[in-house]
């Protein structure tokens, strides 16, 4: 089974750190992300920079918002796809993310969007 | 206060049963390399485990459960081992001897490497070693693994106490084997990987959902081996199969759990990230090599179908080139009957129908039901519908499994109709 874990990050959080701060947790992630890819579950990483532009379409008309969005008190900052038998696993894999420390990390398994 | 939904996550997290799965492997190689002898580390893990079952409850789980859980285990090792040695000591008096030393320690992962390799050791039947690598290597229940392959758990209890005493008995070495074996013993672990896939693909809609999991247990594997052998073409070739193979398995059957061929499948429903990672580890195969090996260009064959947008868009020419390499390597029956199909579909039914009538002459595959089957889609293709209807039922006659069955006879139906207008 497929669960993606994302990391919701606190809005401003990266901007407040030192450029040697964020690289130092960066680096972290990267040993994080070897530690899975060693372990055979590792599906997919990524890190996600904080720009962002949203968009929706409404009876037939897209209209585009630049962030960064003020109401907004987190974001999305990444994501891992891992391979876990069960939610069990996946929990005690997020517990061992660093990004734990200073983001929340959201545990989902990837299904069908509808029920 | 945690709602109850939370709660049942808390408690999911807290499950030993998951950590165990997480961090078994590595415990029992690192056990292994002490006591030299698997069946005797996987027992002084579940020491350590059973431990942690009495403990946790009452003092809440530590900190750092995986390192609480190796810490544990290895102590309970280095009791086994002082008490072994106060026995050796009685033993010599009567001329024992303490074996040689354990391999050195080099890292987790020579020691993971290690336990595949003796899980696979050719010294066990294809049964124990499947079992074996499953309990030590994907960290599965006795219960799991017997669900897996719809046997009664005694059965698995069985098989893999007597492989662990067969290993035992045979004195089979805690090692990577050296040059001389080395081809055989991977081709070994090579093909248990591809059996518990097999065994997981091969299974049906509404079948436990444990035989899908083997999928992923032997693709997880497989990519475990891939990280530690990293200039093995081979293996990067067979993740690189299960990865392509397993994307489709949304597609391989129809709303009723009918089988859907290759060729008829909803292109729309393969798995492409599972294709991407797939077509990543061939490349690495590829650059490996300049002979490529057979799990290699099963992967080829099966990345060509995965390329294509739609079934007519299929590479065949590629495919035919594939087959003929592949056919040259394993002199198997089946494989020339899947390179008769793509000359069929490179070339036109004649070329193919030429070749399938060799393989009916040869007689290897005399109770194969593919044969029939192929010869009758290549027969209704000439327009010989009398002598295609045969050929399908035929192959109905041959198959075991009902599904198909029912596909082969639909088929034989079909040319006949075809027949009547």
């Amino acid at each position: 089974m497929s669960y993606m874990l994302l990391i919701v990050e606190p809005q401003g959080d990266r901007a407040d750190r030192s450029p040697a701060d964020g690289e130092a947790l960066y680096q972290r992630m990267v040993d994080f992300s070897r530690e899975l890819e060693s372990r055979g579950i590792l599906l997919g990483v990524n890190s996600l920079k904080s720009e962002a532009v949203r968009l929706n379409k409404r009876d037939g008309k897209a209209s585009l918002v630049d962030g960064p969005f003020a109401e907004a008190k987190e974001f999305v900052g990444g994501y891992f796809l891992l391979d876990c038998h069960s939610i069990g696993e996946a929990l005690a894999w997020a517990e061992q993310c660093p990004a734990a420390d200073w983001a929340t990390i959201e545990i989902r398994e990837v299904g069908p969007c509808y029920t | 206060m945690l709602s109850s939904v939370a709660m049942g996550a808390t408690e999911a997290h807290r499950s030993i049963e998951a950590l165990w799965r997480i961090e078994s492997p590595r415990i029992i190689a690192g056990l292994a390399r002490l006591v030299r002898d698997v069946g005797i580390a996987e027992e002084l893990a579940q020491d350590a485990l059973v431990t942690a079952l009495e403990q946790w409850p009452r003092t809440g789980v530590p900190d750092n459960p995986g390192a609480w859980l190796t810490t544990t285990a290895k102590n309970r090792a280095l009791d086994w081992l002082r008490r072994q040695r106060m026995l050796a000591r009685h033993h010599e008096a009567l001329g024992y001897e303490l074996e040689m030393e354990a391999p050195a320690d080099d890292g987790i992962g020579d020691d993971l490497l290690r336990l595949i390799f003796v899980a696979c050791h050719p010294v066990l039947a294809t049964e124990a070693r499947t079992a074996l690598t499953l309990r030590l290597l994907g960290g599965l229940t006795t219960t799991e693994i017997a669900r897996a392959f719809l046997v009664p758990e005694p059965t698995i209890a069985q098989r893999i106490v007597r492989a662990k005493r067969a290993l035992s008995d045979a004195r089979v070495p805690f090692e990577v084997p050296g040059s001389g074996a080395f081809a055989e013993r991977l081709s070994s672990v090579l093909e248990v990987i591809y059996l518990i896939f097999n065994e997981g693909y091969s299974a049906t809609a509404g079948a436990d959902w444990m035989r899908p999991a083997l999928c992923e247990e032997a693709l997880r594997i497989g990519r475990v081996l891939a990280g530690l052998m990293p200039n093995a073409s081979e293996v990067h070739g067979l993740v690189a199969l299960m990865e392509i193979q397993a994307s489709r398995t949304r597609a391989r059957q129809g709303p009723d759990g009918e089988p859907v061929l290759l060729m008829d499948q909803d292109r729309a429903l393969w798995d492409r990230l599972s294709i991407g990672r797939g077509l990543a580890s061939l490349a690495r195969a590829e650059v490996l090599t300049e002979r490529p090996g057979t799990y290699l260009l099963q992967a080829a064959i099966a990345a060509c179908h995965a390329r294509a947008v739609t079934a007519a868009d299929t590479d065949w020419a590629r495919i035919v080139t594939l087959y003929d390499d592949l056919t040259a390597l394993t002199a198997s029956p089946v494989i020339e009957l899947n390179r008769a199909v793509a000359i069929a579909m490179a070339r036109g039914p004649a070329a193919g129908l030429e070749l399938v009538d060799r393989l009916v002459v040869d007689g290897r595959l005399a109770h194969y039901h593919l044969l029939p089957s192929v010869r009758g889609d290549l027969l209704a293709r000439l327009g010989r519908r009398d002598e295609a209807r045969r050929e399908f039922e035929r192959a109905a006659s041959l198959t075991q499994n009902e599904r198909e069955r029912r596909l082969l006879l639909d088929r034989s139906e079909h040319v006949v109709h075809a027949v009547d207008r």
